[in-house]
């Protein structure tokens, strides 16, 4: 018979000391860990995806992850329960690699809390499809776009290359720094039940509003950023041949919808350019 | 409308699923396959996290999904059928004649399983199952998104197609 259950541990580890902060409805009161675990686990999520590759995807990096709360775990980093929760998390994963922090908390929380291995592993997978779905439409679909049109459009109003390059890098860097610190926080804090913390209103309609704003600063910041690159008074060809370019590419790419992948796209145009500036503009 | 899509795909549902063949297929339903998360509200919790609005989920069993196919292809909107190994494909095909066409599209890296494709790896059990459901005039490819080349069964388990 299937355990529905939500935690069902045998407790948390004996070292670290529970009576933290309340937890979520349902979910015990948070462990305290020691604030140098806390630090280490944060700053190794900057390369959890460092040892990538297909058979594994993410799982080492999640292991590496957890890894300094697993030796909080009863018998400490050469007990029997270290290993086998560090052979368990460093199992296949995949996830967004920001939102993956969810998954760290999360799983270093249910190792903790001492939760059966086979719910652990049901876990790590059902978490997959959420953290990847969810991080996909909120980072690659509309954070990355956001702020790559905004550093647009501040070169468009004349900015100069270090002032576009710290807005992009500023914005960018604080968006994802501060989902990977939420995400760790998140999942700590609610262990197997997570889901409600993926389903709060930022992933839920944070993906339509920067849908939009991207598409607002499409319009503000492409035609300034052009503006800006010909200049006043100059030929007319370069900017017709953009807006031809645009409009043909932009029908190709619905009729191609579904079968266009990213790196097709760009060795397309990056081969269009290279035509452009070795043949077309000197020939 | 018969379901679009018999997928084996130890992810079950993620981005490939939703976005990669849920856009060009026009899905509007998944029906996801596993007797334990049909008897498990929270990864069903997990599971809808993963699917945007527009599109519904069903939790089956292998049992109840044989009964339930029949409605399901009466259905007017397009759907797809997860599940996330071989076994389970292979009790609901052996239940279910309608299910002409079984497309893999992500089995990873386990202890025993060997590489076929990037997405596919197989333990010498799985081979034996999938041929036995091909010998049954299943056909069988490896796809993981529709812009993919399919691969068909003899090529994945010949190796000719990594």
């Amino acid at each position: 018979m299937t355990d529905t259950r939500l935690g069902g541990g045998a407790g948390a580890a004996p070292d670290a000391q529970v009576a933290g902060r309340p937890g979520p409805a349902g979910v015990g009161p948070v462990p305290r860990v020691p604030i140098g675990t806390r630090m280490s686990v944060f700053t190794r999520l900057f390369a959890i995806q460092a040892s990538w590759n297909y058979e594994l995807l993410m799982g080492t990096g999640i292991g590496f992850c957890v890894e300094p709360v697993l030796r909080l775990l009863p018998g400490g980093a050469h007990g029997a329960a270290y290993r086998d929760a560090l052979a368990r998390e460093s199992r296949y994963f995949n996830a967004h690699p920001y939102l993956a922090a969810v998954a760290v908390g999360a799983l270093a929380r249910a190792e903790l809390d001492g939760v059966p291995g086979d719910r652990i592993e049901r876990f790590r997978t059902a978490l997959c499809g959420p953290l990847g779905s969810v991080g996909d439409r909120l980072v690659w679909a509309g954070w990355l776009p956001v702020c790559s049109l905004l550093a647009l459009a501040a070169f468009g109003l004349g900015a100069g290359a270090a002032v576009v390059l710290a807005i992009f890098l500023g914005a960018y860097n604080a968006g994802h720094l501060g989902l990977r610190a939420w995400g760790v926080d998140a999942g700590w804090r609610s262990g197997l039940r997570v889901a409600p913390a993926l389903s709060g209103r930022l992933f839920r309609v944070g993906p339509g509003y920067l849908a939009r704003t991207g598409a607002y600063l499409s319009g503000v910041a492409l035609p300034i950023a052009l503006g800006r690159v010909i200049g006043p008074g100059a030929e007319r060809g370069p900017i017709v041949g953009v807006v031809a370019a645009t409009v043909v590419g932009g029908a190709l790419l619905v009729r191609m919808h579904g079968r266009a992948e990213g790196w097709r796209i760009a060795i397309v145009v990056l081969a269009a350019f290279v035509f452009y500036a070795t043949v077309a503009r000197h020939g | 409308m018969p379901i679009e899509l018999y997928r084996i795909d130890d992810r079950l549902i993620h981005g490939q699923v939703v976005v990669g063949w849920g856009q060009p297929l026009d899905l509007r339903f998944i029906v996801l396959v596993d007797d334990d998360v049909a008897a498990s509200e929270w990864e069903q919790e997990l599971y809808r996290l993963g699917v945007p609005p527009g599109i519904e989920v069903h939790f089956d069993t292998v049992d109840t999904a044989a009964l339930s196919l029949a409605g399901y292809g009466k259905d007017s909107r397009r759907g797809i059928l997860l599940t996330k190994d071989i076994e389970t494909m292979d009790r609901l095909a052996a239940r279910a004649p309608t299910i002409r066409e079984i497309n893999l599209g992500g089995l990873h890296y386990r202890a025993g399983r060997v590489q076929k494709l990037r997405y596919v790896f197989l333990a010498a059990d799985e081979e034996q199952v999938l041929r036995t459901l091909a010998g049954r005039g299943i056909t069988i490819t490896a796809q993981d998104v529709p812009a993919a080349r399919p691969v068909p069964l003899d090529d994945l388990l010949g190796g000719r197609s990594h």
